[in-house]
């Protein structure tokens, strides 16, 4: 099994991960992207969603939201603009994050405005609903 | 003779500096550790995202992007990051010294400068030479948000064509103990590296959605996340630079209230002695 990819996920806020794996899904702009050995160099936007990697048969699971996915020569770096492992996630948080982002999007906003608290709403959606699958 | 009094009295003034000194030093320590931590956190992103920059730009034509334009123009506009507060040594000196030996040795181009922190302000407001902005009080509460206004106000300068160049001059955190005075262009973007240029460029890249929409939303966040790093390193420094100052200058009044103490016992000593053969004298004189 010499055949890894070197994943690094970075936030603003810190590094999540620095592993070697041996796949990773994600979930691209365009759609989701499952990467293995010797994946084609690519540079894609991220969406909000769920990213999971793959390490001995185990798979482990984050929430990542916004930002970019590059593959080249078998490393793989993600630029997440907020990442949470999935076990990390506390539910009540999430929920009344989901509760805030939806009340503000029926006041006036403006568009700047309008985007981000969509981009939450996404985020707190994208949190439970991966919360609810496992 | 010196005068028991006043001695004692330098004493208890000095050794209330002291108290103020360690004071300080404990703050800086305390708000050391949250900033290193900020700073030592944010590198990795800031520097993972150099990377796919520097891979996606050295593949792109520098036509692509307006951040990406290469001018000849002479019009230079430095970010100065300094500190608020003072009592932190060479911290801001060394900056305004760098920043002054700059100006002075171009005095070709047409500089100007937007100066955070309220100590570069007071230095660069009397000098000849242009500021445009002032940022101030920064040092307080500095978050993502105010870099990206920082930052896109910046690239709308240098879209607008009103400079040709930006720089950042700020401390670098490299540990507690130092600080290092770096001088950064931060626009126009040049890829580093430029010599693989021809090897990249045979690699087929898949982009999604497609290369200019991804260049233009790196650049900007780019754009936001070295202006962060760059204060956060700053204000890093600055503690670490306050915490050593402040130290040194503990040490240096419990060095100064030795000394004094040491007068003070020896100047008592000597008044002692002298009242005792004042005693011994007027007893001889009554014996006599």
């Amino acid at each position: 099994m010499s055949q890894k990819l070197i994943l690094s996920i970075v936030t603003p806020e810190k590094q999540l991960v620095a592993e070697e794996v041996d796949q990773v899904n994600a979930p691209g702009s365009e759609g989701d992207l499952g990467i293995l050995y010797d994946h084609a160099p690519i540079l894609t936007n991220l969406r909000s969603g769920q990213l999971s990697y793959e390490k001995d048969g185990e798979t482990i699971a984050l929430v990542v939201s916004g930002g970019y996915l590059e593959v080249s020569e078998n490393r793989v770096t993600v630029l997440a603009e907020t990442g949470e492992f999935l076990h990390e996630i506390d539910r009540e948080r999430a929920e009344r994050a989901h509760a805030e982002a939806e009340k503000l999007l029926l006041t006036d906003l403006s568009e700047e405005e309008f985007v981000e608290a969509q981009k939450k709403l996404f985020r707190a959606i994208a949190r439970l609903e991966n919360l609810s699958n496992n | 003779m010196p005068n028991l009094k006043e001695i004692k009295r330098r004493i208890q003034s000095v050794k209330n500096t002291q108290q103020i000194t360690k004071a300080m030093k404990l703050v800086a320590a305390s708000k050391l550790r949250k900033a290193q931590h900020a700073i030592l956190e944010a590198r990795p992103y800031a520097i993972k995202m150099m990377d796919v920059l520097n891979h996606l730009s050295a593949r792109c034509n520098s036509d692509l992007h307006p951040l990406l334009d290469v001018r000849e123009g002479n019009k230079h506009l430095f970010l100065l990051i300094t500190s608020d507060k003072g009592l932190c040594g060479g911290f801001n000196g060394s900056l305004i010294r760098k920043m002054s030996q700059h100006l002075k040795d171009n005095p070709q181009n047409e500089n100007s400068l937007i100066v955070a922190g309220k100590k570069g302000n007071d230095i660069f407001r009397n000098r000849p030479v242009t500021v445009t902005e002032e940022i101030i009080g920064w040092t307080k509460d500095f978050d993502y948000l105010k870099a990206q206004a920082i930052g896109e106000n910046l690239s709308t300068l240098f879209t607008e064509k009103k400079v040709d160049k930006i720089f950042m001059i700020y401390n670098e955190f490299k540990s507690v103990m130092q600080q290092e005075v770096v001088v950064e262009q931060l626009l126009p973007v040049v890829p580093e590296n430029l010599t693989h240029k021809e090897d990249t460029f045979a690699v087929d890249y898949i982009y999604e959605p497609d290369e200019e929409s991804i260049l233009d939303d790196l650049l900007k966040r780019y754009m936001t996340v070295e202006v962060y790093r760059a204060f956060l390193e700053s204000s890093a420094s600055e503690h670490g630079a306050r915490m050593t100052a402040m130290d040194s200058a503990s040490r240096n009044a419990g060095e100064m209230i030795d000394g004094l103490t040491l007068t003070y016992n020896k100047a008592r000593q000597a008044y002692i002695t002298k009242e005792l053969i004042e005693i011994v004298n007027g007893a001889e004189a009554l014996k006599g």
